[in-house]
């Protein structure tokens, strides 16, 4: 058992599973922001459109795509990921053909992603807190980018892409050696789903 | 496996070097390697906590959660629920409409808005009673003025008071329904749009009042106890019409085959 544990671990630490986590991840982000663009292109026409996933009044992409929340910057939010997502694909299936990218590249990549998920999270609350309701894409898409934030962190923090000074390098290499960061993004996602429950409860099923 | 390797070379190592600084050499590398496998088996130790901790947390989550979301939800569809119903119309019509809604709920009032014509028609001919339940589960989506309470205090006091009026006030308050997120109507508003709709002065004079806000309460607790997850909820003798609720026609050809 304890012998599985480790040759799991040693798996997740290599490159074919970090690489295809951050591709598959950000192929059904981009998959999610295209329905959410399509959507947005429906609702514009007419708001009260009625889009398959209006399930009920709290899982409900037309309440949530009519929000001021879903266009921050004047445009449909779904756009920003049509724009990022297909880059990740790039660098993951770059890398898994064993491409090495600069460190400045990954660091830029880093920063930019990270305001993405920070983006994410903000409207992962707005939707619980703000507007009331749950659109199923935009929890896909907060899966996914946490998921590709994740891997990302990974590489970066193992390649020392981030610049970090010799002996957090090492603490973080560590950290990841012994699946600290696999608990984190799992306690993360375990409390958002939890949160979703507390909030909505038994609704989220209908 | 690996362990086996190391000290093989190490002791290799020692014999091709020079015998005088052979052994402090061989003592340093020893001690490096005791140092790396002892690190190698706190780390593998850590490991261990950290995969076995998290799965335990993640499997009492998925209990507890079981828990508390799902039996009760499954436990409360069980439970009998109390008549909250609001009945307008003949008693004698042939077919009944259960109608379940929020009165800030969009879908409910693009419901009224495709229906409400059709509906009235056939209340009036006697052929259906319409019985509504109103609920106020949205209350948090009118920027805290609790206008699904309000709208549905003023509309139980009309279906209780003046059930002919009941009918038309439910349509007036649907006509240029306020959004979901705005403050609502106004209480003011309400008034104005029931005296609109023919109730009487003496009713609408009862509004401020608030007579009914335990029976909406309870009414709402009904209805999610019934199993209603989501508004609008339309019934045609006791089942579900899944059809088109939000253009006019399917669902009134769906109540005519009823009968």
């Amino acid at each position: 058992m304890s012998d599985l544990v480790d040759r799991v671990h040693t798996f997740r630490q290599s490159n074919v599973w970090i690489y295809s986590t951050m591709l598959v991840s950000a192929c059904l982000s981009l998959l999610a922001s295209f329905v959410l663009s399509v959507d947005a292109i429906a609702l514009a026409k007419d708001p009260h459109a009625n889009l398959s996933c209006n399930i009920n009044s709290r899982i409900s992409c037309g309440t949530v795509g009519v929000s001021w929340q879903a266009h921050l910057f004047g445009f449909p939010n779904a756009f920003l990921g049509l724009l990022a997502e297909p880059v990740v694909i790039t660098i993951a299936v770059a890398c898994l053909a064993k491409v090495r990218f600069p460190r400045g590249f990954m660091l830029a990549a880093q920063i930019v992603y990270t305001l993405g998920v920070i983006f994410a999270y903000w409207l992962f609350f707005q939707a619980l807190f703000g507007i009331g309701a749950l659109c199923p894409w935009c929890l896909l898409v907060t899966l996914s980018t946490t998921l590709v934030f994740a891997s990302l962190t990974h590489i970066n923090l193992r390649d020392n892409n981030l610049f970090l000074p010799p002996r957090a390098h090492e603490a973080g290499k560590a950290a990841l050696r012994m699946g600290i960061d696999i608990m984190i993004v799992t306690l993360w996602l375990g409390a958002a789903i939890a949160l979703v429950f507390w909030k909505y409860g038994a609704t989220v099923f209908g | 496996m690996a362990q086996q390797k190391k000290p093989r070379t190490l002791s290799g190592a020692t014999t091709n070097k020079a015998p005088k600084i052979s052994g402090a050499e061989a003592a340093t590398q020893r001690e490096l390697l005791r140092q790396a496998r002892e690190r190698e088996e706190r780390e593998r130790k850590v490991r261990r906590t950290v995969t076995f901790g998290t799965l335990g947390v993640v499997v009492i989550g998925l209990v507890v959660l079981l828990i508390a979301v799902v039996v009760p939800a499954l436990s409360k569809k069980a439970a009998a629920a109390g008549s909250y119903g609001l009945t307008v119309g003949a008693d004698s019509a042939p077919v009944t409409v259960d109608i379940y809604q929020d009165f800030i709920c969009p879908y409910c009032g693009q419901f009224d808005r495709a229906q409400s014509a059709d509906l009235k028609s056939l209340v009036d001919a006697g052929s259906v009673k319409v019985v509504f339940h109103v609920m106020n589960f949205l209350d948090s989506s009118s920027n805290g003025t609790k206008y699904s309470t309000r709208a549905a205090d003023a509309f139980v006091t009309v279906a209780k008071q003046q059930p002919s009026a009941a009918l038309a006030f439910d349509t007036a308050l649907y006509t240029d329904q306020p959004a979901e997120g705005s403050d609502g109507l106004t209480d003011a508003q309400i008034a104005d749009r029931a005296r609109s709709a023919g109730v009487s002065a003496s009713v609408i004079a009862t509004f401020a009042n608030q007579p009914n806000l335990d029976f909406v309460t309870k009414s709402n607790q009904a209805a999610f106890d019934e199993g209603i997850q989501s508004t609008p909820t339309v019934k045609i003798n006791g089942t579900v019409f899944k059809g088109d609720l939000y253009t006019a026609g399917a669902f009134k050809t769906a109540i005519q085959a009823a009968k």
